[in-house]
């Protein structure tokens, strides 16, 4: 087994920061390089790594900072040197080519995005700031901040985050159940849920059992002594050990929008809302219960409470999509041992080349949507962020090939529900959710995008000896 | 039952003519953008076409060689490739034919171009495929489409009417009903059944290759020893490929982005609003060097003859060594026995595609595509190569080249959707059990 530098990996990529309820992902610009390196640098000793801290000794805050392309090059990195990062992230998550892929088209396209789109100006770095409540978190960040301006450093936008009760998202699901276990980072799970460190820090080998495409040094500069050799490019230095891709994406959310179509849908015959059907119809399209629980488990009813069931699989209990529907969010995002036709073994070996570790956080009125309690005040949403050390092979394959091309398993029309459904389709276009049934399928067609991406960037997450390397530039 | 095939097609272009060719083909590229492809429907027999320019010296796929600039063609069709070369030279087509191929060397002068001396033209850069490998072997385009309307009604009645309280049987024995009333679906009336795997022969071939085990293994030591050891391999990764490339190979998978049209051309024809669709076929165009030798050459053509006679047998339901999303692929050995031209139509994005071929079957690929130059480090033609992940993906698009024009008849099927209607046209056709009328309505 690898063991990985935990100390060296920056917490959030392990660690879920389940105590802090606040969250604020500060947007920086940086107007003097020099003096925001010898900042950074002063920073280093305060950010959270990645060991495994006791329940009662867990902190009141955490840090973390993130880069993006345009961040590394006004820090000084060369451009000869950025060109060593994979084409997503030198790219962005902006060009034609993404946003077909990604969906993010009409509504969601990056010219209407509020940040890090095509008519904002361009993202940098992002510093993730968090308290065990909103007084501690915006406490330790005006800590932070007062030192900006004299370090030039300017704040571009706040993405402020939370999380609600049990953990549920907006639309009134628990959220963030699944996440895979990395080998030789200290958490134990199923087998059929572990992975190998690769798949999210680079420097380590991935479920391919190779080491993964990893940003390296090549043109010397800067402190190049700090920097391990690369186990993939002979003679280069690794600037990606023990770094990792975090991905936001701001994902508002239509409520009202959700649960008026669930509720039509569903409506008893004179017309009164049907709150058990409505809430069965949204949990067939989420794959889990508002409570958490899996469908596949409990087919007809919420046993409600919370629930973190995540040992489950599908080969055995749901072989026809009868109980957790194939297009179901949940199924799409983690076929487990159901994938395509292939065996469950297979299957398991497929799915777990495409996982992601999510952290989402939520922003806006905190309200739990239910058929009945859907109006939230103003914009609400997630701050969809998640972890990956492919960004191709993980998180854009995840939205295009398993959310937003409609043809997994034998569907034919069928987007992910909940991400993938294109807001205005082409003529003809069908979009429907299949519920498999007994003896016939039936469909919800003309399904509706409930989601609008507002903004959204690639971040490199480094290592903190790769923090320090930067700073030495 | 209808005969797929394939024909390739490789012309030398003059020169001179290079860059009104280029524009000929964008110009193709943007009527068909816009929805305009008449042209390849005309004969109702066209699943895919492509053209594509190879040896293009300002190109930064071919940086500065020293090759003459030539055009490919490559099609999938139904029915005999005589029949597809006279439809593509008869009055139909001429117009556009004559307009491409009047660029290449020896097409017919004006004053002689009629659709005999077109087809003779044609004939004559002709290109024996190495092997070919179909998704849905058997089915003409029409039958793919009359089976695609059959599920479309039948899904409709299920969603329109009401069925409850029925048994799958008697919501079939409805159906068959009022399907039979339907002359649009009169071609029920032709019994087909799915191409099956053929066992036998399949058992018969693994007798041959365990008979032949010895000599294979020596083969492969011999191969391993005193040449891939010795060879250049590749090393790159994604990151490493050149950004250029790279952004003009994902242009082309947009099939949307019309950005190759010049200027002067947008003035003409009005500027291309960009329907911005998301995308659920693509194409792949691969070209590769052979490695110097017979050895590699006989390694190849044995890896070709093995594909060639392994493919009719066991690969006829819709998978490719487990690869669910080809409807066509092709190898062309071409070019003296000096290059490789691998073509592919398929459903999904590029990771997705390249993802399957190293978790499916990347003993295949390392097999064929290790004789040929600068491919990932392998070891005894068993790991390595196309298990490298990193380096194969890597390889693959740094191989890939831009695809001028591509026609799909069927863009919106997926292979795994043609082969589940044919599926439902069969079963739908015949007297149903309670389980196999259950397994029906699966289906739909």
């Amino acid at each position: 087994m690898q063991t990985i530098e935990l100390k060296d990996v920056q917490g959030y990529i392990f660690r879920a920061y389940g105590n802090m309820k606040y969250s604020r992902f500060t947007l920086l610009k940086i107007s003097n390089p020099e003096a925001a390196k010898k900042w950074i640098n002063s920073i280093c000793n305060q950010i959270t790594n990645a060991t495994i801290v006791a329940k009662d000794q867990l902190p009141e805050t955490c840090l973390n900072i993130a880069f993006a392309p345009n961040g590394l090059s006004a820090l000084g990195l060369s451009q000869e040197n950025i060109n060593t990062f994979p084409p997503p992230f030198k790219e962005g998550m902006t060009t034609i080519h993404r946003t077909s892929l990604l969906g993010d088209i009409d509504s969601s396209s990056p010219e209407n995005w509020l940040w890090g789109g095509l008519k904002n100006a361009p993202v940098q770095l992002v510093l993730l700031v968090f308290g065990k409540d909103k007084a501690t978190c915006l406490a330790y960040y005006n800590l932070l901040k007062a030192e900006f301006e004299s370090h030039g450093l300017e704040e571009q936008r706040n993405l402020d985050g939370l999380t609600l009760k049990d953990n549920k998202e907006h639309f009134g699901f628990r959220d963030g159940i699944a996440q895979p276990i990395i080998k030789g980072s200290g958490r134990i799970g199923p087998e059929h849920n572990t992975v190998h460190p690769g798949e999210f820090v680079l420097g380590y080998k991935n479920n391919y059992k190779v080491y993964p495409d990893s940003p390296t040094i090549d043109k010397p500069q800067g402190n190049m002594n700090l920097l391990p050799p690369s186990p993939l490019k002979t003679g280069k230095k690794d600037l990606g050990k023990n770094g990792s891709y975090f991905i936001i994406r701001q994902m508002q959310q239509d409520v009202e929008g959700f649960w008026n179509f669930m509720n039509d849908r569903t409506r008893n015959e004179d017309g009164s809302i049907n709150e058990a059907e409505s809430a069965k119809l949204a949990s067939k399209m989420v794959g889990r219960w508002p409570s958490g629980a899996p469908l596949s488990k409990f087919p007809d009813k919420d046993p409600g409470g919370t629930s973190d069931e995540n040992d489950f699989l599908y080969a055995k209990d749901d072989p026809k999509g009868l109980k957790c529907p194939f297009g179901s969010h949940l199924r799409r995002m983690n076929p487990r041992d159901s994938f395509e036709t292939d065996t469950p073994k297979k299957s398991l070996l497929l799915s777990n080349r495409h996982r992601l570790i999510r952290r989402a956080r939520l922003y806006g009125d905190p309200i739990i949507g239910t058929p009945t309690n859907n109006k939230p005040k103003g914009d609400v949403g997630l701050y969809f962020n998640c972890f990956s050390a492919d960004i191709s092979r993980q998180f854009e394959f995840l939205q295009y090939t398993w959310s937003n091309y409609p043809k997994i398993k034998q569907l034919y029309s069928d987007p992910d529900p909940i991400i993938g459904v294109v807001e205005n389709p082409k003529e003809e276009e069908e979009q429907q959710f299949t519920l498999q049934g007994d003896p016939i399928n039936k469909t919800e067609k003309n399904l509706q995008r409930f989601i609008t991406i507002k903004g959204g960037a690639y971040f490199f997450f480094p290592s903190i000896t790769t923090i320090r390397y930067i700073c030495s530039l | 039952m209808s005969q797929q095939n394939p024909l390739t097609l490789v012309t030398p272009i003059k020169p001179e003519r290079l860059a009104e060719l280029y524009k000929v083909l964008s110009n193709m590229k943007y009527r068909l953008e816009k929805g305009e492809h008449e042209l390849f429907e005309k004969n109702n027999n066209i699943h895919y076409l492509r053209w594509l320019v190879i040896d293009d010296e300002n190109s930064v796929f071919f940086n500065g060689t020293k090759k003459n600039p030539k055009l490919v063609f490559s099609s999938n069709f139904d029915g005999e490739v005589l029949a597809h070369i006279a439809d593509l030279s008869s009055d139909m087509e001429h117009q556009l034919l004559d307009e491409i191929y009047s660029c290449c060397i020896d097409y017919p002068e004006p004053d002689n171009c009629n659709a005999k001396t077109r087809a003779a033209f044609l004939k004559k850069s002709m290109i024996k495929v190495s092997a070919f490998y179909k998704g849905s072997p058997g089915r003409s385009l029409k039958q793919i489409r009359e089976e695609q309307d059959l599920r479309m009604y039948l899904r409709k009645k299920l969603d329109t009417e009401n069925w409850s309280g029925l048994t799958a049987q008697q919501i079939h024995r409805q159906l068959k009903k009022d399907v039979r009333e339907n002359a649009a679906f009169s071609f029920l009336n032709k019994k087909y059944s799915m191409p099956k795997i053929n066992w036998f022969k399949f058992a018969l071939l693994v007798i041959v290759l365990l008979a032949l085990l010895p000599i294979i293994i020596i083969w492969i030591l011999i191969v391993e020893f005193a040449y891939e050891r010795k060879d250049v391999h590749y090393t790159k990764t994604r990151s490493d490929l050149d950004a250029d490339k790279i952004k003009i190979l994902e242009e082309y998978e947009d099939l949307t982005s019309g950005e190759d049209l010049s200027k002067e051309e947008q003035a003409i024809d009005g500027v291309l609003v960009k329907d911005k669709v998301i995308n659920y076929q693509n194409q792949f165009s691969q070209l590769v060097e052979m490695k110097e030798g017979k050895v590699r050459l006989i390694t190849f053509k044995a890896m070709m003859l093995f594909a060639k006679t392994l493919i009719p047998i066991k690969f006829v339901e819709g998978e490719l060594m487990g690869i669910p999303t080809i409807h066509f692929a092709r190898w062309v050995l071409f070019d003296d026995n000096k290059r490789v031209l691998f073509f592919s139509n398929f459903d999904g994005s590029w990771q997705q595609y390249l993802g399957d071929f190293i978790d499916q079957s990347g003993w295949g690929l390392t097999g064929i595509f290790s004789n040929t130059k600068v491919f990932p480090k392998t070891r005894f033609l068993l790991t390595g190569g196309a298990y490298d992940e990193e380096h194969f993906l890597a390889w693959s698009r740094d191989s890939e080249l831009p695809t001028q024009i591509w026609y799909s008849a069927y863009p919106s099927l997926s292979i795994k959707n043609i082969n589940n209607n044919t599926q439902i046209r069969v079963l739908f056709s015949k007297n149903l059990n309670a389980k196999k009328a259950k397994k029906l309505f699966e289906l739909i």
